[in-house]
């Protein structure tokens, strides 16, 4: 059979995965874009970020209007259909699932479904429904992402064992729902349930929840999940889990001792793994990692002078943004531009309530490193726009060199964090120094003004809150 | 003390504040540029007569200054500020004895007066610039380190960046700064030759330039080293002889060309680094499982490598009539684009117009090419016997990355014997 012929063949129709072709065809490549599944989007728009936020939307409104009643504005109990809710998740996935085909073939990128698998360094079988296909291709970028990691322990092959993906089908909500990892997907779909009216029990093997995040953006988030679970447990770990009926029997093991209880559903988040297996990548000149993902260089390159990797499957932080930026490095590289992933800030965002976002240097790895800086922290305590909604549990912070005054590190926890974050990457991204955040005008009344404010603490003048000690005087 | 605007040229008064390169609190050693001015004639750095701290800066971007106007305010810190005379010390003695005003001096200076800058921060964070000059430094190849920045923390606008790269191009190579390479390129003196006699120019062809590039390249990254031979063909003279009327009758006019093609497959067969190329990206070497040869062909345009597919599964009577073909096609430049690519390994065939030995280039990225001189009678001992024999010089060309002398040797070796001794049968189809 006569291999088709491309310049550019993507592997996994996932951000990374499609914003590379898309790229790749704006930039006047022949592109073809393989996925496995039926529709594009990847994990992210069809069983991670985008469904999860729908439902995070719809049980934050529930919360909001319960505390409205404390303002004087009561309404009455929420009743939840559980059948128009995950109506209504499943029609957002399908409104943008369809819109990225529509873009796919206004821009003439070649959708094939399948599974993709590397005969050699130049070309790619692929399986589809119509049987095998052979693309000859002059570059490969492999975006095959990651999937929920079921440890074999807890598989027990019984669908009351969830990842996130069978907890965002959302079949029903479980009396007793246990989570497993305290990470950001475990605290994000524990809220959900827990809002639909689960009573939840997390645990966590290490002593913090979402391990990483400097413990002053954390405790807002943890005073919530006190008070929304039945329960936080740390330092547990799970030691085995098996059916008991309708039921699963959990093994724990606390502080040395020995606990055994009984959950209708477990949802598992104890982190993802690579797709790098069954890609035929012995085949090519690619290599993994000691942790199984794809060795890249800066411009995403693998071993294989021809093959490109992006996003989960490269490893780093697993984030569907760090996979769109790594897909338009590869392009770049690709088409002989300049452009390098080293020193690009990526963001990440827990949408927790409230919500946690961060970029940059943390304090905690600062401290950790020795690296001498400066943090200056407004809470939102003192902003009038907190106030107003009723959320005062914030808080907007910068990690300073405090030298050159240069923002190395932006901390934001409070509700809508995720939305202010962007401001802390461009900050971050233009070498701003704190004076030059400080100097920018933000509107009134609103949640951006604590970043200014936050920078204005820095030199000790802040208008909404006081700091004893002045740093420097004005100019 | 007070940095002031020193003497700039004569009968130059003022100038404009370019660029400042240095911020308040910034250490600075003498001679380190703390801004530039720019005059009708240029733009021109000013060094710093001593070393210090930056109090104060009296000026900004766009201001007119004139001579001995303070510009910036240094505290001296420690002893190592010593009195310096006002002006840099340079710029006096580099001063030409013209009415007209030429250029600030201080550009001249700059290469004494910019010191090697890097940028250092104990947060270990890289220079502060935005991801628009990032991209264009990296496209420059130009180390952000080596800039100074303007703006507040020291952060490098695309002003910096120009002022950097304009003072690269000042800068005599010494091979410290990063410039660019195209930057030190320079376009040839062009000689005029008719200052000793009558010339006609005529422009080279494209076809000659693309010639002249290949060879270029190919010479500069491939260590050539060539073998020479003498193969007695006195067995395939008398080969011709016997079959060559049969075959002309049928149209097949039998030439040497076709036995040195058989000769050539045979010693790629067995040894088949010769029929391989080098993939520099990876370090492997690919060696291939197929045999098509390029013959170079003289033509009015210049040199053109056509290469014969599958020689190795091709009878000698079918490759010299497609040899004789192919040949003729590519003189009347008849010959497609596909024709010439493929090859794996060139011969060059300089026999039909006489030429000993000579020093083929490779035709990259094939690592070998054989070069063929004329067949001429000479003295050869056979037998304890001097006989006059018809010998052809042979050359072999290699790539010494790839292969060694001894292979190249072996090779050589192989095509003699084959050609001594050349199988009969391979005639016969």
């Amino acid at each position: 059979m006569e291999p088709i012929k491309t310049d550019i063949v993507v592997v996994g129709g996932g951000p990374g995965g499609y914003a590379a072709a898309f790229y790749a065809a704006d930039k006047g490549k022949k592109v073809m874009l393989v996925e496995r599944e039926k529709r594009l989007g990847g994990v992210c728009l069809n069983y991670g970020c985008i469904p999860s936020k729908a439902l995070l939307h719809a049980t934050h409104s529930m919360r909001d209007m319960e505390h409205s009643t404390a303002r004087g504005v009561a309404f009455s109990k929420p009743k939840v259909d559980l059948d128009k809710l995950r109506g209504w998740k499943n029609s957002v996935i399908e409104k943008l699932t369809q819109g990225l085909a529509g873009l796919a073939e206004r821009r003439g990128v070649e959708v094939m479904q399948g599974r993709g698998y590397f005969e050699d360094s130049r070309t790619l079988r692929v399986e589809t429904s119509k049987g095998q296909k052979f693309v000859n291709y002059d570059q490969a970028i492999i975006a095959v992402g990651s999937r929920a990691a079921l440890p074999a322990a807890f598989d027990l092959g019984n669908k009351r064992v969830m990842t996130s993906t069978e907890a965002l089908e959302l079949e029903e909500i479980p009396k007793n729902l246990l989570v497993v990892g305290a990470g950001y997907i475990g605290m994000e779909l524990g809220t959900v349930y827990a809002t639909l009216g689960s009573t939840v029990v997390v645990t966590e093997a290490l002593p913090n929840i979402l391990t990483g995040i400097d413990s002053d953006l954390a405790r807002p988030v943890m005073r919530y999940a006190e008070k929304a679970f039945k329960e936080i447990r740390l330092n547990t770990k799970v030691a085995k889990m098996a059916t008991s009926g309708k039921q699963i029997k959990v093994n724990f093991t606390v502080e040395g001792k020995q606990k055994e209880e009984t959950y209708d559903r477990v949802l598992v988040c104890v982190g993802r793994v690579p797709n790098c297996k069954d890609l035929g990548l012995e085949n090519t000149k690619a290599a993994l990692d000691e942790k199984g993902f794809v060795k890249v260089n800066a411009q995403m390159q693998t071993g294989d002078p021809a093959i490109y990797a992006i996003g989960d499957v490269v490893g780093g932080a697993l984030l569907a943004h760090k996979a769109m930026k790594e897909g338009r490095i590869a392009v770049e590289a690709i088409l002989g531009e300049y452009s390098t992933s080293e020193n690009v800030v990526i963001p990440a965002v827990v949408f927790t309530d409230p919500e946690v976002a961060w970029c940059g240097l943390t304090e905690a790895e600062a401290k950790q490193k020795g690296i001498p800086v400066q943090v200056a922290r407004f809470p939102w305590a003192a902003s009038g726009r907190a106030i107003t909604f009723d959320r005062p549990d914030g808080l907007t912070k910068f990690v300073i060199d405090a030298e050159s005054e240069r923002i190395l590190g932006v901390g934001i926890v409070g509700v809508g964090a995720g939305e202010l974050i962007g401001e802390g990457v461009l900050a971050m991204e233009m070498g701003a120094t704190a004076r030059d955040m400080a100097e920018s005008v933000h509107p009134h009344p609103t949640l951006s003004e604590t970043l200014m404010e936050a920078a204005e603490v820095f030199y000790g003048y802040p208008t909404d809150t006081f700091v004893q000690k002045k740093r420097t005087p004005l100019p | 003390m007070d940095v002031r605007v020193p003497r700039l040229a004569e009968g130059v008064e003022s100038a404009t504040v370019a660029n400042i390169l240095v911020a308040p609190g910034d250490r600075i050693e003498k001679d380190q540029v703390i801004l530039e001015l720019e005059t009708e004639k240029a733009v021109g750095p000013i060094p710093s007569p001593v070393s210090g701290e930056v109090a104060r800066i009296h000026v900004k971007p766009g201001d007119e200054v004139s001579v001995g106007q303070p510009l910036i305010t240094l505290s001296e810190s420690g002893a190592a500020a010593t009195a310096a005379p006002p002006e840099p010390k340079a710029q006096p003695a580099a001063q030409p004895k013209s009415a007209r005003p030429t250029a600030p001096e201080p550009a001249r200076a700059a290469p004494e007066a910019a010191p090697a800058y890097r940028y250092t921060s104990a947060t270990g964070a890289p220079p502060p610039a935005a991801p628009s000059v990032r991209k264009i430094a990296g496209e420059l190849g130009i180390d952000l380190t080596r800039v100074k920045g303007s703006e507040r923390g020291g952060r490098i606008t695309i002003a910096d960046l120009r002022s950097y790269i304009a003072a690269l191009q000042q800068r005599p190579a010494d091979g410290v700064a990063a410039a660019p390479a195209a930057a030190e390129k320079r376009a040839p003196q062009a000689i005029d030759f008719s200052r000793w006699g009558p010339v006609e120019k005529k422009p080279q062809t494209s076809i000659r330039r693309t010639i002249g590039q290949r060879m270029h390249e190919s010479w500069n990254a491939i260590p050539h080293v060539t073998q020479f031979e003498d193969v007695d063909i006195t067995n395939v003279t008398n080969l011709r002889k016997q079959y060559g009327p049969d075959l002309a009758k049928k149209g097949k006019h039998l030439t040497l060309t076709p036995f040195v093609l058989k000769a050539v497959v045979a010693a790629l067969k067995k040894y088949p680094i010769f029929n391989s190329s080098l993939d520099e990206a990876t370090g492997e070497v690919v060696y291939k499982k197929y045999f098509h040869i390029g013959v170079a062909v003289d033509t009015e345009a210049g040199l053109i490598v056509p290469v014969l597919r599958d020689v190795d599964k091709k009878s000698l009577a079918d490759l010299s009539q497609e040899l004789n073909a192919l040949v003729e096609r590519t003189r009347k430049r008849k010959v497609s684009l596909e024709e010439l690519q493929g090859g794996s390994f060139t011969i060059s065939n300089q026999g039909g117009i006489g030429g000993g030995h000579f020093t083929p280039i490779i035709n990259k990225p094939e690592v070998a090419i054989l070069g063929i001189g004329r067949s001429s009678l000479k003295a050869a001992v056979k037998d304890g016997k001097i006989e006059a024999r018809p010998i052809l010089p042979l050359a072999l060309s290699y790539d010494h990355r790839v292969m060694d002398g001894a292979d190249a040797v072996r090779f050589i070796g192989e095509l003699v014997g084959m050609l001594e001794n050349f199988p009969e049968e391979l005639l016969k189809d």
